[in-house]
């Protein structure tokens, strides 16, 4: 899906066409699942904060201006909602969090080491603060600019800088366990 | 992963797929059937959709002045200097309906 497509598309969203909004809901869901999955560390949590950020995209977009892209629009929205969902979350009891999150945060070394690439990815992922997460899922896995990233998230462009390098290294430090993985 | 420099401003491709792979959840496609099925329950209120509609109804109703002009030089023989001016003075009294949206989209042109 070239960009034009998606301009397209969010203009005939923005006129009212569902269909056209449905379209967009499909080239982003993973992207949104993604990142809402970074914030909240659960599946379905996560599921729930980007359907809540595409809702609030959709009730918007009469305001999204069609000269800017619309992927950094939507994803802040999505960003958004799964900061409030972790504050709902927060205000009600403690629920069990995702097992492999939950594991690496209890014993980061010890547990990662029986567990496939991806879930030793999450784990290290757990360890890092929400902000460094998120500096590096939206840099290196959805290739945003660093300035889009301190737009998105309210940060100066070097705090995004110093979250990708630490969050970078933090990942390298637990991964060493894999690098014959890792280097393939 | 690669040496990266604290000023680094170039994604690692590496790190960046194996990210998407850990990070990738299943069933996209049932995700999307759902959120699909809230759009129709969630419908935009009549405020958000006169906003999506405002400027092309404003590029509409200029187009429209510009035809009855046109329109307006052809029948009545008169000068376009006489049909502007006639125009003018509609607009600047403030009783025509829209005028002054009208007023705005001109001077937007300029």
């Amino acid at each position: 899906m070239t960009g034009v497509d998606e301009t397209e598309l969010a203009a005939r969203a923005a006129e009212g066409s569902e269909e056209a909004f449905g379209e967009l809901v499909a080239i982003h869901a993973p992207m949104a699942r993604r990142v809402a999955y970074t914030i909240l560390e659960d599946q379905e949590d996560a599921d729930d904060a980007a359907q809540d950020g595409f809702l609030s995209a959709w009730q918007a977009i009469g305001r999204y201006d069609a000269r800017r892209a619309f992927r950094p629009w939507l994803m802040q929205i999505v960003v958004n909602a799964a900061r409030d969902l972790r504050r709902r979350r927060r205000v009600r009891a403690a629920e069990p969090l995702d097992h492999v999150a939950a594991a690496a945060r209890d014993n980061p070394a010890g547990e990662v080491g029986a567990l496939d690439l991806g879930e030793k990815l999450r784990a290290a992922l757990a360890t890092l603060p929400e902000r460094q997460r998120l500096a590096v899922v939206l840099f290196d896995a959805e290739g945003y600019p660093q300035a889009e990233i301190a737009k998105m998230l309210g940060i100066p462009e070097g705090t995004v800088k110093s979250d990708v390098f630490h969050g970078r290294r933090a990942l390298r430090k637990v991964l060493e366990s894999v690098k014959e993985e890792w280097d393939e | 992963m690669s040496d990266l420099s604290p000023l680094d401003a170039v994604a690692d491709p590496k790190l960046g797929r194996v990210l998407r792979m850990a990070l990738d959840r299943p069933h996209d496609g049932a995700f999307v059937a759902r959120v699909r099925a809230r759009l129709v329950r969630a419908d935009r209120g009549w405020d958000e959709v006169l906003a999506g509609w405002f400027w092309q109804g404003l590029a509409a109703a200029s187009l429209v002045a510009a035809f009855a002009a046109g329109w307006a030089v052809m029948s009545t023989g008169a000068t376009a200097g006489e049909v502007q001016e006639s125009m003018a003075v509609q607009l600047l009294d403030g009783q025509s309906p829209g005028s002054d949206l009208l007023l705005t989209s001109l001077a937007g042109n300029r």
